[in-house]
């Protein structure tokens, strides 16, 4: 078996990029300069930021075509690194001195905008005002542009051999490949339609295939390449034209087999003669290949019953070639395959060959080991044949000519014409489905084909265990009758107790007062919860706790009301509680308060109108600011105020503070840290007689 | 046909559509009013590229319409081929317009008439000092001012070497110096890349000629020794004068006419 290699160098032409005409290039790089660098500027600028302006711009536009253009150069082959075969098919077919011309030319022109960018970038360092510049920048642009303008036909070459190249077959030439050969409608693309799947044109006048082809096709499970070449005339090497020479190339630099298509029924227009000659004058080509003669057509001219002068021709021709001869017909299909195989065999027999022969091969073969194994006895082990065959073979019935395989319905619906099928075959568990009424309705049952010892237990339950124990062992069958049983004398007994029950009041511990003092708790409870759940405030600010005091400092002139009506409620003595719970100054002022009333109840008489009235007004304000007194005493400090006695320490403070503060504007004071010139007045005011300021 | 030409192999196998003609005829009279939209629709810098192209386009088109009436066209030099038998020594002559031999003799005696030196630029804006030098500031305080440098493209010759600075009053930059310039020669209507020889004239100042600034209009000596011209006494020329036509400073290479 053949041995792939391991790095396939495959030739694929496809991902060269296009190439654009010269107008077009010249479009792309300018806009691309605009679209890129900056675009706004003023002659107002500093004139360095001006020149690096226009610098940039020239030194943009240069990398763009030299990034184009050094693309081109490098995506296309080269001729001196690509295989001989394509290097000389890409002779023929675009020229190699031109393609070579064409490719150095834009190379050429990479460089001289290159250095044409350069002289410009070094002019624009002495450009002295923005219109210099931008004349500058103009000129070298517009030459570069020339310069590209110039190479129009190279580009356009370029680009019409680049659609060429990705077109051409993805020929592989390491791989096994056959190759056909011949003159001009022998059969080559006949051959080639029937062993691949290459659908080439296939036309009754010569010269229908005018450039190679490849199919692919799998013998032995290996990949095959087979090439369909032009036809070739029997003239000088210098006389053959492109399509020829396509064939030629293929023929001397590929390492295949090579199919010599002779047509012996002279159809194609070309003596055997020629073709013999033919055969002659291009055998140097076929140097080191394997090489097949194929008569072909002999569907019209049988090999047999060919002229025997012709016959001779052929039959010396290959033996002076050393190489088999096959027959076979494109039509018919006759000896197709056997050409095929043949070709196949050789050369992959030669390749192997090569391979044995090469350095390589050790590294493999030092792997390899292959195991014969002695025999045991001298007993004699053949295949097993199941005596039934052996039987039908002895009669006949496998394996002759006559025997015909036997038909079933199997999987498939009873049909009408069913009498040609063989009855006597076994039925499928499919024929056994469509007899019972077909899928949905029957399902097979797997015991029946169980193996078991008694034949009768097929179809028996099969036990269930657990922990080693079977568990129908555990199962007690008269458990549903029992369970039954248990729940109708439960029905019973719980009726019984009903019924007795039947005339009873349910039972209290709790005596009349008892019962009403705990209902009213329990609504007590119920309208407590509901208020605090109705006093409950969500999602309301929060005052802050020097605005609003603490908590337990407020003090809530209603509540307290509220808890000694609360307390009288109660039948609790709340007389004492307002006292209580206020301190001492605060019933001094009230004290005062009750005086100022008694004495306001007093002088009403002799007051204004006005007067009486804001005496009201401050009377009945009396609670709120009581109020907001209380709230005032229960604030906490301001902590800068914190440790101070009292206003007066706080006023000392805060003048402390501020003149600590003051900004010494103007003023020097020990503690500051410049070192300055220490400028003598007398030195430096006044009238300057003798010479400069400097001077002195 | 390559393997892989799909759409030729496909029309070869199953034909074009049968409306194929009808819709590249409608194509191709729609094509104008597309053109138009697009042409109305435009804008900027695409619209003046694509009017430029347009332009372009349709005097090709004139061109070759004319071309084709020409055929048509009366040449007066049909009609001046004699009728009938003509004599044996005036078998091979052609019809001559006489409109263009008048022309010619016209053109002619009108250079014959205009003088010797006459030169391509007879005027150029004379160029101001200030425009020429940079002042350069010099001494250890940067407070004298008598350097120059020059702001414009000079040739220098071969062999020159500056003085010490403190005797070179004007610079000449490296990078603003030239040494090749491209000149036309008028009757063969091709351009040569020549070396300058020396500067011989400055129509501005005869200090610029000095210096070898070169302006538009300045005269220059190039060396003409590759072109092969031939003096009337057989010897080869290698020196012609020549005129600077544009301005390299802002264009960045030497123009020239040459003077013959």
């Amino acid at each position: 078996m053949e041995i792939a290699p391991l790095t396939p160098v495959v030739y694929n032409f496809k991902k060269i990029g296009p190439v654009p005409s010269a107008t077009d290039m010249v479009d792309i790089v300018l806009t691309r300069t605009q679209r890129k660098t900056p675009t706004v500027i003023h002659p107002g600028y500093k004139i360095s930021r001006i020149r690096s302006f226009y610098m940039r711009k020239v030194k943009f536009t240069q990398q763009t075509i030299a990034e184009r253009l050094g693309n081109i150069v490098e995506n296309f082959p080269r001729l001196n690194d690509i295989h001989p075969f394509y290097a000389d098919l890409m002779n023929i077919l675009y020229d190699r001195d031109h393609y070579k011309l064409a490719l150095g030319q834009i190379n050429t022109a990479k460089g001289l905008i290159d250095s044409l960018s350069r002289d410009y970038i070094r002019l624009l360092k002495y450009g002295d005002s923005l219109y210099r510049c931008k004349q500058l920048k103009r000129a070298a642009l517009g030459r570069m542009c020339t310069i590209i303008k110039r190479q129009k036909s190279a580009f356009a070459y370029l680009e019409e051999v680049r659609k060429h190249l990705s077109r051409l077959p993805a020929l592989d030439p390491h791989t096994r490949t056959l190759l056909c050969t011949g003159y001009p409608n022998v059969g080559k693309s006949s051959f080639m339609n029937k062993v691949t799947r290459a659908n080439v044109d296939v036309q009754p006048y010569a010269f229908t295939t005018k450039s190679l082809f490849v199919g692919h096709m799998d013998h032995r499970y290996l990949r095959w390449q087979v090439i369909d070449t032009p036809g070739i005339l029997d003239h000088p090497l210098e006389q053959r034209n492109t399509i020829e020479m396509q064939a030629i190339t293929a023929l001397a630099h590929l390492q295949c087999a090579v199919m010599y298509f002779v047509d012996a029924s002279e159809q194609c227009g070309y003596t055997v003669e020629q073709q013999v000659s033919l055969f002659k004058s291009i055998k140097p080509l076929f140097a080191n290949k394997q090489l097949i003669v194929v008569i072909n057509k002999i569907d019209v001219q049988p090999w047999e019953t060919l002229e025997k002068t012709k016959k001779s021709l052929i039959t010396e021709m290959c033996e002076a070639a050393n190489c088999t001869m096959m027959c076979m017909s494109n039509v018919t299909e006759q000896g197709v395959m056997d050409v095929k195989t043949a070709a196949c065999d050789k050369l992959l027999q030669a390749r192997v060959e090569k391979r044995v022969v090469g350095k390589k091969v050790d590294e493999v073969m030092n792997r390899l080991q292959v195991f014969h194994p002695a025999p045991r006895d001298d007993e004699e082990r053949t295949a097993f044949i199941p005596e039934s065959v052996a039987q039908a073979r002895k009669e006949g019935r496998v394996g002759s000519a006559d025997h015909k395989v036997k038909k079933t319905t199997a999987g498939y619906g009873v049909t009408k014409n069913d009498g040609d099928v063989d009855m006597d075959v076994r039925k499928t568990e499919r024929d056994i489905m469509w007899e019972m009424g077909g899928p949905g309705v029957y399902s097979m049952d797997y015991r029946k084909n169980y193996l078991l010892e008694k034949d009768e237990e097929k179809f028996d339950a099969i036990p269930e265990i657990m922990d080693g124990k079977n568990i129908a062992d555990f199962v007690d069958p008269e458990i549903d009758l029992k369970l039954a049983a248990l729940e109708a004398e439960e029905d019973q007994r719980m009726a019984e107790n009903q019924a007795k029950n039947m005339g009873e009041e349910p039972e209290s511990d709790l005596d009349s007062d008892e019962e009403e003092a705990f209902s009213k708790i329990r609504t007590k409870k119920a309208t407590s919860r509901e208020e605090s759940r109705i006093n409950r405030k969500q999602n309301t600010p929060v005052m802050p706790r020097n605005v609003r005091g603490r908590k337990k400092d407020k003090h809530d002139v209603g509540l307290l009301d509220s808890v000694e009506g609360h307390l009288d409620g109660l039948g609790v003595e709340s007389s004492g509680v307002k006292s209580n719970v206020r301190g001492r100054k605060r019933e001094r002022r009230e004290r005062n308060d009750d005086s100022v009333a008694e004495e306001m109840d007093l002088d009403t008489t002799g007051m204004s109108k006005g007067a009486l009235k804001k005496m009201k007004k401050e009377k009945k304000e009396a609670p709120k600011r009581e109020n907001s007194l209380a709230r005032s005493h229960s604030r906490p400090r301001e902590p800068s105020q914190v440790g101070l006695r009292d206003e007066e320490a706080k006023k000392v403070a805060t003048k402390k503070e501020m003149t600590a503060k003051r900004a010494w504007s103007g003023l020097s004071g020990e503690g500051d840290q410049r070192k300055t010139v220490h400028l003598v007045k007398w030195m430096n005011t006044g009238k300057k007689r003798n010479g400069t300021h400097n001077k002195r | 046909m390559p393997q892989h030409e799909h759409m030729e192999r496909h029309r070869k196998l199953h034909g074009r559509r049968l409306d194929a003609d009808e819709r590249e005829r409608k194509k191709e009279a729609r094509s104008a009013h597309k053109r138009s939209e697009f042409a109305q629709k435009v804008h900027g810098i695409r619209a003046k590229l694509y009017n430029e192209k347009r332009f372009k386009e349709k005097a090709a088109l004139r061109k070759t319409i004319a071309e084709h009436n020409e055929r048509d066209n009366k040449h007066s030099n049909d009609d001046a081929v004699a009728d009938g038998a003509v004599p044996a020594y005036l078998l091979d002559r052609e019809g001559v317009s006489r409109a263009k031999v008048l022309s010619n003799t016209v053109k002619q005696k009108r250079k014959e008439k205009a003088g010797k030196w006459d030169v391509p630029i007879p005027k150029v804006k004379p160029v101001a000092d200030d425009e020429m030098f940079k002042q350069l500031k010099t001494g250890k305080k940067q407070n004298k001012a008598w350097k120059r440098m020059v702001t414009k493209v000079t040739f220098v010759g071969e062999n020159f070497t500056r003085k010490a600075p403190k005797y070179e009053r004007f610079i000449r930059p490296t990078g603003l110096r030239f040494k090749k310039a491209h000149i036309t020669h008028p009757e063969l209507k091709a351009t040569f890349h020549l070396d300058i020889i020396s500067v011989k004239k400055n129509p501005s100042s005869s200090l610029y000629t000095n210096l070898g600034v070169i302006t538009k209009g300045t005269v220059i000596e190039v060396n003409v020794s590759d072109l092969g011209l031939v003096t009337t006494t057989g010897k080869v020329v290698w020196g012609k004068f020549a005129q600077v036509t544009n301005n390299p400073e802002l264009d960045g290479c030497i123009n020239g006419v040459l003077l013959v």
